[in-house]
């Protein structure tokens, strides 16, 4: 166990902490761990003209991954919704935003997430306890305890793929080409241009994340919760929560 | 556990800590007493279990580094019909696939596809970040073909050859070789302890007749029939065995059950019945397209092509499009506002509102003249037109005329060339042969005077299309199908508003008892614009390179003493007018009508029929059935309630084998069942069904070793050893030594599928222009390896580096730039689209004898006799109607790969909100939904997207095998897979035809095609 955790553990023992109390515990001796390079920041765009709800996304992360069965680093939720005399089809792709602030970091009692110098959130599975604080902070329920590592867990932007000079699966295998990575630091990037020229929006935007997947064709009513019927039947989502 | 952790835990216990996860997160913290307590399996600390990357390639550089313990091959997928070519990425050490993408030069992944020129290495290059590559060859699997992998390793996954202990039907088997399968299925014998079951090499006789009285059924030797499933890229080598080898004429897949309405609304257009080619639209360059009774991007075929091409033409491109459907899907999409929409309408009525579409557009002047009018193709290529029509043809519509129905020939008014079809030229006024006006009259009715002096009465097609069309008033159709006027109108205003860049498609949709002539009437709108040919029109696909027909290099398809299988089918697709029974009513002074069951001589044959014909004994019955990866009784509205005790009876059908990795429905009541590979571990020659605009021919060759056993030669069991064992130990011909013959006259055995198929890849490899030969870097990486000494041992020294260079791209594939020539597609349709169909206006019903109707028609839902369905079914006792929607992650057969069911794990009874209102059903809750053939209890989803009045059910679930229930294996247990059994099939939900006897089904009173779409129902909260 290395010297953070122990750090925290110890506190961790002495005092009541709720979720919003736990502060950034040892961050600083964390410097081991793969940090990336600042001269990328690892963004996505997601164009929801594009997006047919197929859930190839879904099932590539999960292969990928080797995400255990039921979890969900990424999933398309998928509503029919009512406005004025027509009914719509939305769909909309959710994954970890890599926000700029990221609320899930501060929360972690013992540094296991952090953000990477290029702006990946990543958890590190050796030090995370699971105590699902970073699971409760995420506004975008991007995160869950997976039950193989028994770690906090989510998206990564598939970062050993994209350190081997590949793309996330997800965005390999959308089919309508919805989802495009890239660096927003590099001004000629697909992403840098898309945010430039294209109005795009972020899930969520009360809570100050500053999220870096960027949609394309979001609508602003459903940027925070959508008012809708989830159409791709499941007993957990028949409430049309985000929840996955 | 480390001390820290302990006491983290007693710490936070003590204090309460864990009473802080009330927030509706109560399971994590019981995951982190797991996290702390429990051994953390994670192979590294911030990526998990991920496998390392398949290879690296430098982002700067675009250096390739491949990983030696993975290997990425080009093969294809079988997650659907769509049939993609797909990248499927191994791991070499464990024979595991790991994950499954698509392969860049294939079309079907692929917008756009990468030139086939490129190098293997290229091509990982091209799918990398390396100057962004990645994003625009991306090449994708969907969710299903991304899953579907999990098969390969399912736990009921049947590895051995199995023979039935106890009651057929029963889920008990024995484990038998492959050697005693093969004996006892073709020596017969008291098989089961039951008596004596006649054996392969007894039925295989081609010079008895099944019946002396009635001689047109055939030889003994249909009393087989074999049951694929489609064209998977190995039914020609079954169609070999079963009908040129044994020599049976019941040899068919899924069509009739599947989208036969459709392709049989387009054989009538297109004016080509055997065939049944179909127009999919150039989406990339349309400008407004109308989907009536298909989904794409949600559904259809290719699923993933359609839905890749909408989301860029809908968002990059100018398309606008329509989908008129019953029920909601992702074919709609609210991010791309009036881009798309969707149009509620009641279940099999597509045909009113195109019809009324049909009316205004003829009456308002909105067709193209330009293209109808051309009454040849050398007129329509004087006027630069890329297709041509019959609507300026004159038919003879003279009551008791013995050419009644037929189109006008020269020879019936002159000699002379007698088949060229006379017009009216505009300037004379005067009937003259096709060939020699340039623009023809389009709307004709009148006389012609004929040799003897006596009148013909003729009206032009596009003059019968507007008869027809005026049968009914806007306002009728627009009760008839649930849409305002104004929106047909709108409808069609703006179909016809675009030019030739404006197409409409339909698909299983139409698959209603009346889906017929309302798939004709949709299809019927592209021609109407003239868009046969043309960029952003519609197209009749690009081809595929010579495999198995005679090729360049060998020739697969004939042989020596090869069978040319005669006799009418299971299906009864013949003129009834022909049969014995016809000319015995007739020759007694009866009325030869009705049949004594319909006879559908417009149809292919329809393995739908196969199973009611044999229990029914009418033609005749089988004495054996084979099924190869097929599934007809969960495919086949109404089959599986009616025939179940009836098929476990062994009398009523003494001997079924199946071939197939998986028990289903249908294969639950085989005697024998012989195990066969699985997606990626099989041989095969596939193309593109539809929407691709250059030639397509897909590899499918074993990337991983066969997980099956092996028989006693050391083969795989699949498909082809079970075949070839069987034709030699009967002695058929087209199997075994001297079976293939090559462009020489040289002989080649048939031992093996690798014999067939790497000869078809030669065919492949040197039709046209040869390729060229792979180098060793496309071999190593491709993966090519594992099969190259095969390669060498079976083809010539010229030709094994060709079929390398083949195999290591996924097959060969037309480069992109041959799509189109200027404003037209390059690959182009060439007969005539059919206004008035000759071949069907001179066919009739034989179950009243009445002609068809020879152009498209409305016709409300009808029963076998083409009454109307609701007279024998009054929405007063049944309110509702069920359709069957197709799932963007289910298909018939996946209901065994788990990532799907994670995602969606059943489908529900979708029903309009205010008919839930009524029935006080909220979603989520159990409710009944009957039909006139049985009952099921599902879950209510309570949706604002349905038209009230109808309940979706989603395909794809309700299965009651691939996991449902147990199977034993001798003392092993397949076990049932909790979940594969969830929600409900609409296919329990079929029933008899009323005006049909013994088993039947409902069915399209034309054709023939199963009715899946507006079954009368009623529901029940419970």
């Amino acid at each position: 166990m290395d010297k953070t955790k122990r750090n925290f553990l110890k506190g961790a023992a002495a005092a009541v902490l709720g979720p919003t109390s736990v502060g950034p515990a040892g961050w600083a001796s964390a410097g081991e761990r793969p940090r990336g390079s600042d001269s990328n920041r690892w963004a996505m765009v997601v164009d929801l003209r594009k997006c047919i709800g197929c859930q190839a996304c879904t099932v590539a992360c999960g292969m990928e991954n080797a995400v255990p069965l039921g979890k969900f680093r990424t999933i398309v939720s998928n509503y029919e919704v009512e406005l004025q005399d027509q009914v719509r089809s939305v769909v909309l792709p959710r994954l970890c935003n890599h926000c700029e602030n990221p609320p899930c970091v501060p929360v972690c009692p013992v540094g296991a997430t952090y953000q990477r110098n290029d702006g990946i959130v990543v958890v590190d599975n050796e030090r995370c306890v699971g105590c699902g604080y970073c699971v409760q902070a995420c506004p975008y329920d991007a995160r869950f305890i997976n039950p193989e590592t028994q770690a906090a867990d989510k998206c990564t932007f598939c970062v050993h793929r994209v350190e081997a000079g590949l793309l996330p699966a997800c965005v390999e295998t959308c089919v309508g080409g919805a989802r495009i990575f890239g660096d927003l630091k590099d001004p000629d990037s697909t992403v840098s241009r898309l945010v430039a020229e294209l109005p795009t929006k972020g899930l969520r935007p009360e809570m100050k994340t500053r999220p870096q997947v960027y949609y394309v064709g979001l609508d602003e009513r459903f940027q925070s919760k959508v008012e809708g019927e989830p159409t791709l039947w499941r007993k957990e989502a028949i409430h049309g929560e985000f929840a996955q | 556990m480390s001390a820290s952790r302990r006491n983290f835990i007693k710490g936070a216990t003590a204090v309460g800590a864990l009473g802080a996860f009330g927030y509706g997160y109560s399971h994590t913290a019981n995951e982190m007493l797991k996290g702390l307590l429990g051994e953390r399996q994670s192979a590294d600390r911030i990526s998990g279990n991920a496998p390392k990357p398949e290879f690296a390639v430098d982002p700067v550089t675009g250096h390739l580094t491949p990983n030696p313990e993975q290997t990425v091959a080009y093969t294809l997928c079988m997650g659907c019909t769509t049939i993609c070519g797909v990248r499927v990425r191994v791991d070499n050490a464990r024979n595991k696939v790991l994950r499954v993408t698509g392969n860049p030069y294939h079309v079907l992944s692929s917008d756009p596809f990468l030139p086939y020129e490129t190098s293997v290495s290229d091509s990982f290059q091209a799918l990398s970040r390396y100057q962004e590559r990645g994003l625009v060859a991306r090449s994708t699997a969907c969710g299903r073909g991304n899953a579907v992998l999990e098969k390969l390793d399912a736990a009921q996954r049947v590895r051995v050859p199995l023979k039935r202990v106890g009651k057929r039907g029963s889920g008990q088997w024995a484990p038998i070789s492959f050697e005693q399968l093969v004996e006892e299925v073709v020596a017969g014998g008291d098989l089961f302890g039951e008596g004596r079951v006649e054996g392969l090499q007894a039925i295989r006789d081609l010079e008895t007749p099944i019946d002396p009285e009635q001689p047109e059924f055939g030889p003994k030797a249909n009393q087989l029939a074999v049951m694929p499933a489609f064209k998977d890229g190995r039914l020609r080598f079954a169609a070999r065995f079963a009908k040129q080898s044994f020599g049976t004429v019941n040899f068919a897949g899924h069509r009739s059950y599947c989208g036969l309405s459709m392709r049989a609304g387009y054989a009538a257009l297109l004016g080509e019945w055997k065939k049944m080619p179909h127009l999919k639209p150039d989406f990339s360059n349309s400008e407004f397209l109308l989907f009536i009774g298909t989904a794409p991007a949600s559904a259809g075929n290719p699923f993933k092509r359609q839905g890749q091409l909408l989301a860029k033409a809908r968002s990059d491109g100018k398309l606008k499009y329509v989908v008129v459907d019953p029920v909601l899907t992702n074919s709609d999409n609210l991010s791309s506002g009036e881009r798309s929409r969707w149009i509620p309408i009641k279940p099999g009525t597509d045909g009113a509102l195109v019809m009324a579409m049909i009316r205004w557009i003829l009456e308002n002047d909105r067709y193209d003249a330009g293209f109808l009018s051309r009454p040849s193709a050398a007129a329509a290529a004087v006027a630069g037109e890329a297709g041509w029509s019959n609507a300026s043809h004159l038919v003879i519509v003279q009551e008791n005329h013995p050419e009644r129905g037929k189109f006008l020939r020269a020879a019936d008014v002159v000699a002379g060339n007698a088949e060229e079809i006379m017009v009216i030229d505009p300037a004379s006024g005067q009937a003259l042969p096709q060939g020699a006006v340039q623009e023809a009259v389009l709307f004709y009715e009148g006389s012609i005077k004929v040799p003897g002096g006596t009148e013909i009465a003729v009206k032009s097609s596009l003059a019968l299309l507007r008869d027809e069309a005026r049968g009914h008033t806007l306002q009728e159709y627009a009760e008839a199908c649930g849409i305002s006027v104004d929106t047909i109108i709108e409808l069609a205003d703006e179909f016809t508003s675009h030019g030739k860049r404006a197409a409409v498609d339909c698909h299983g949709g139409t698959m209603a008892s009346n889906g017929f002539y309302n798939a004709y009437a949709i299809v019927m709108l592209n021609a109407l614009v003239g868009n046969l040919n043309v960029k952003g029109g519609t197209g009749a696909g690009g081809g595929k390179f010579k495999e198995i027909a005679p090729g360049p290099r060998y020739n697969l398809k004939k042989f020596a003493g090869a069978v040319k299988p005669k006799g009418v089918g299971l299906g009864r697709n013949a003129p009834y007018e022909k049969s014995t029974e016809y000319k015995r009513k007739l020759a007694k002074g009866e009325n030869p009508y009705p049949a004594k069951a319909p006879w559908y001589s417009l149809s292919p044959t329809m393995t739908s029929e196969f199973l009611p014909s044999a229990l029914n004994e009418y033609p005749y019955p089988l004495k054996a059935l084979i099924l190869w990866s097929s599934n007809p009784l969960y495919g086949v509205a109404g089959l599986r309630e009616q025939i179940k005790e009836k098929l476990a009876d062994p009398k009523a059908l003494p001997l079924i084998v199946s071939i197939d990795p998986f028990i289903n429905e249908s294969n639950a009541y085989a005697d024998y069942i012989v195990p066969d590979s699985v997606l990626y571990e099989s041989w095969g020659w596939a193309s593109a069904w539809g929407a691709h605009l250059t030639k397509v021919s897909t590899a499918r060759w074993p990337v991983v070793e066969p997980a099956q056993t092996k028989n006693a030669e050391g083969r795989p069991i699949d498909m082809e050893t079970f075949f070839i064992a069987v034709a030699k130990r009967m002695g058929l011909p087209g199997f075994g030594d001297n079976a293939i013959t090559d462009k020489d006259g040289k002989q080649y055995p048939l031992q093996s599928a690798e014999d067939f198929y790497l000869r078809a890849a030669a065919n492949v490899a040197f039709d046209g222009r040869p390729v060229p030969d792979a180098s060793d870097e496309d071999i190593a990486l491709s993966g090519v390896t594992r099969i190259a000494s095969t390669l060498q041992q079976t083809l010539k020294p010229d030709e094994w580096r060709k079929v390398a260079y083949v195999y290591a791209r996924g097959g060969r594939f037309e480069n992109g730039d041959r799509s189109y020539e200027g404003e037209l597609l390059r690959h182009r349709y060439d007969k005539p689209m059919q206004i008035y169909d000759e071949h069907l206006a001179t066919a009739r019903h034989s179950l009243t004898g009445e002609y068809f109707v020879g152009t498209p028609t409305w016709v409300p839902p009808a029963l076998a006799d083409g009454s109307p369905l609701a007279a024998a079914f009054p929405p007063t006792e049944w309110p509702f109607q069920a359709v069957s929607t197709k799932s963007q992650l289910q298909s018939s057969h996946t209901i065994d790969a788990q990532s799907l069911r994670a995602i969606h794990p059943s489908n529900t009874i979708g029903l309009h909100r205010s008919d839930a209102e009524r029935l006080g059903v909220r979603s989520g809750e159990a409710v009944r939904v009957t039909t006139p053939g049985g009952s099921v209890e599902a879950i209510a989803q309570v949706r604002s997207g349905i038209k009230r009045g109808v309940l979706g059910i989603e395909h794809g679930f309700g299965h009651r095998q691939l996991g449902a229930s147990v199977q034993r294996i001798g003392k092993q247990v397949l076990p049932a897979d909790g979940g594969a059994g969830n929600g409900v099939s609409i296919n329990d939900l079929g029933f008899a035809d009323p005006k049909r006897s013994g088993y039947c089904v409902l069915t399209d009173w034309v054709v023939g095609s199963v009715a899946r779409q507006g079954l009368p129902a009623k529901i029940e909260k419970l």
